[in-house]
């Protein structure tokens, strides 16, 4: 089966700087992969890389099978890859519905938008007209995930959606992740600082350190948590 | 009084016309187009040529639009787009062009003054007042104006992107927005309304190839102090351009002329978003 991302040897960094080393990983269509390590590791990094923001220095990217190494953010996105930033990734000052039409290909898509957004979070039909800047912290998040699975991504690149949630957001977006990936066959990369959570949700893990992918296992091994933690506070 | 305060309304209506297309552009590129004086220029040539063929005045308004059009596709695919990553050359590159602009107008039609047609002569009585009612056509033109601009950016998809690209470009990219495109769109709209304010003001001035150069010296003023905000602009142009029309008519129309540029310096000093919200 073609992966949803494979990604080979890449090295990217923001001019002089270096930040990924011959980074390599697949995700498979319907998995989730957990990237896992300290901040400043790359992990934002690799997702800025693949989404097309940096020029790559070495290595290649494809996405469904297909070379996007060089393609611009837009392309990228049109393939039906949602990218989930960590910060500023909504538009504060847009409604509710104007944010999710912004993810969608066109207007044409909205009663099926609306329908996955009834499916993983229903309360934002009934604000479809407030201010995203107005939602609270885990009600911004929520929007987040339900814009990222508006436009039914073949790929999910989402850059820890759990940081300052309380437990009862971030459980409910990980049920909302693994209900995706049993409903579509999406490939899902999960960046993240959140063991429990990532381990909970992943398939697979792999661990960031300096750029590099220094560990990879199964996320249900036993003794990942206890193997992944060692790494983090190194 | 009724007459200055005619006067006043309607100046503004004017200095809106002329701006809104600025502020579209520097909305979207974060960049001011300073050949926005050539293209108005542009604009009252057309009317001048529709004046030429013996056409109805009224036609120049398309006319110019076309011309203006034209000439921004042209601007943005040529010069302004592989400056993108260097905003202060693009800025200086329009500077440039705008003298282009106006050095082949002076090559094709001659430096000498000429006249284009009004649309519409005549006086109408208001308020007990026997007023230019060409002035006052231009109040509702630049409210319809006004309106269109504002359809377009709430009311359509692309004018979603283009809000989108306003507030947040790498993040409207991410999500699959073309913004070179939107940049090329939004460039040869913002030129089309220049030149379509330049046929607009033929009948009040003369044609000359230097005619734009006040106009985008006040338009570039009133988008400082509005920065993205077609509401804002329309107060602007209300305020300042009133004061402009006081200070002409009351002291000496030398200082009116630098009226608007002297209070937008002002205002930014003591309030940087001058008369944006926030």
């Amino acid at each position: 089966m073609t992966p949803a991302l494979h990604i080979d040897a890449i090295s990217a960094g923001y001019g002089e700087a270096v930040v990924l080393r011959e980074i390599a990983l697949t995700v498979a269509p319907g998995e989730i992969l957990a990237v896992l390590g300290k901040n400043g590791t790359g992990k934002s990094t690799l997702l800025k890389s693949i989404m097309g923001y940096l020029p790559k220095l070495a290595g290649r990217i494809a996405i469904g099978g297909a070379d996007v190494t060089r393609e611009a953010p837009h392309r990228i996105a049109r393939r039906g890859v949602a990218y989930v930033a960590q910060e500023k990734s909504l538009f504060q000052d847009l409604s509710v519905e104007e944010n999710i039409r912004l993810a969608l290909a066109s207007d044409r898509d909205w009663p099926k938008a609306r329908a996955a957004v009834e499916r993983s979070f229903p309360f934002l039909l009934e604000r479809i007209r407030q201010r995203a800047g107005t939602l609270s912290g885990g009600e911004q998040k929520m929007l987040l995930m339900a814009r990222s699975l508006a436009a039914d991504p073949k790929l999910l690149l989402v850059d820890e959606i759990t940081e300052g949630l309380q437990p009862s957001v971030i459980e409910r977006l990980g049920g909302v992740l693994r209900a995706e990936r049993g409903r579509s066959a999406a490939g899902i990369l999960l960046v993240e600082q959140h063991i429990p959570f990532a381990l909970a949700v992943a398939d697979r893990f792999v661990v960031m350190d300096r750029g590099e992918i220094v560990d990879a296992g199964a996320a249900g091994a036993p003794g990942a948590a206890a193997e992944i933690a060692r790494h983090l506070s190194l | 009084m009724t007459a200055l305060l005619l006067d006043v309304v309607t100046t503004a209506a004017i200095l809106f016309a002329v701006a809104s297309g600025l502020l579209l552009v520097f909305g979207v590129m974060k960049i001011i187009n300073f050949a926005h004086g050539g293209l108005i220029t542009l604009g009252g040539y057309a009317a001048l040529i529709t004046t030429q063929l013996g056409l109805n005045p009224w036609f120049g308004i398309p006319m110019a639009a076309l011309f203006g059009a034209v000439a921004g596709t042209l601007i943005e695919r040529v010069v302004v787009r592989p400056l993108y990553a260097r905003p202060l050359d693009a800025i200086l590159a329009t500077w440039g062009l705008g003298i282009i602009i106006g050095q082949t107008i002076v090559l094709v039609f001659g430096r000498e003054v000429q006249f284009a047609a009004a649309p519409l002569g005549g006086t109408i009585d208001l308020l007990g007042e026997s007023y230019s009612l060409y002035r006052i056509v231009m109040v509702p033109i630049a409210i319809l104006l006004g309106l269109g601009i504002a359809l377009l950016l709430n009311g359509t998809r692309l004018g979603l992107a283009t809000r989108a690209v306003i507030m947040n470009e790498d993040l409207a990219r991410g999500l699959g927005i073309d913004s070179t495109w939107v940049r090329f769109v939004t460039f040869a709209l913002g030129s089309a309304l220049a030149a379509v304010a330049g046929a607009l003001i033929t009948p009040l001035s003369s044609v000359d190839p230097n005619m734009g150069v006040p106009w985008l010296v006040n338009a570039f003023m009133l988008v400082l102090v509005s920065g993205t905000s077609l509401a804002s602009l329309a107060a602007a142009c209300l305020v300042l351009g009133g004061a402009q029309v006081i200070v002409s008519s009351l002291y000496s129309p030398v200082l009116g002329g630098i009226t608007i540029a002297l209070l937008a310096a002002i205002i930014l000093r003591t309030r940087p978003q001058g008369f944006a919200r926030g």
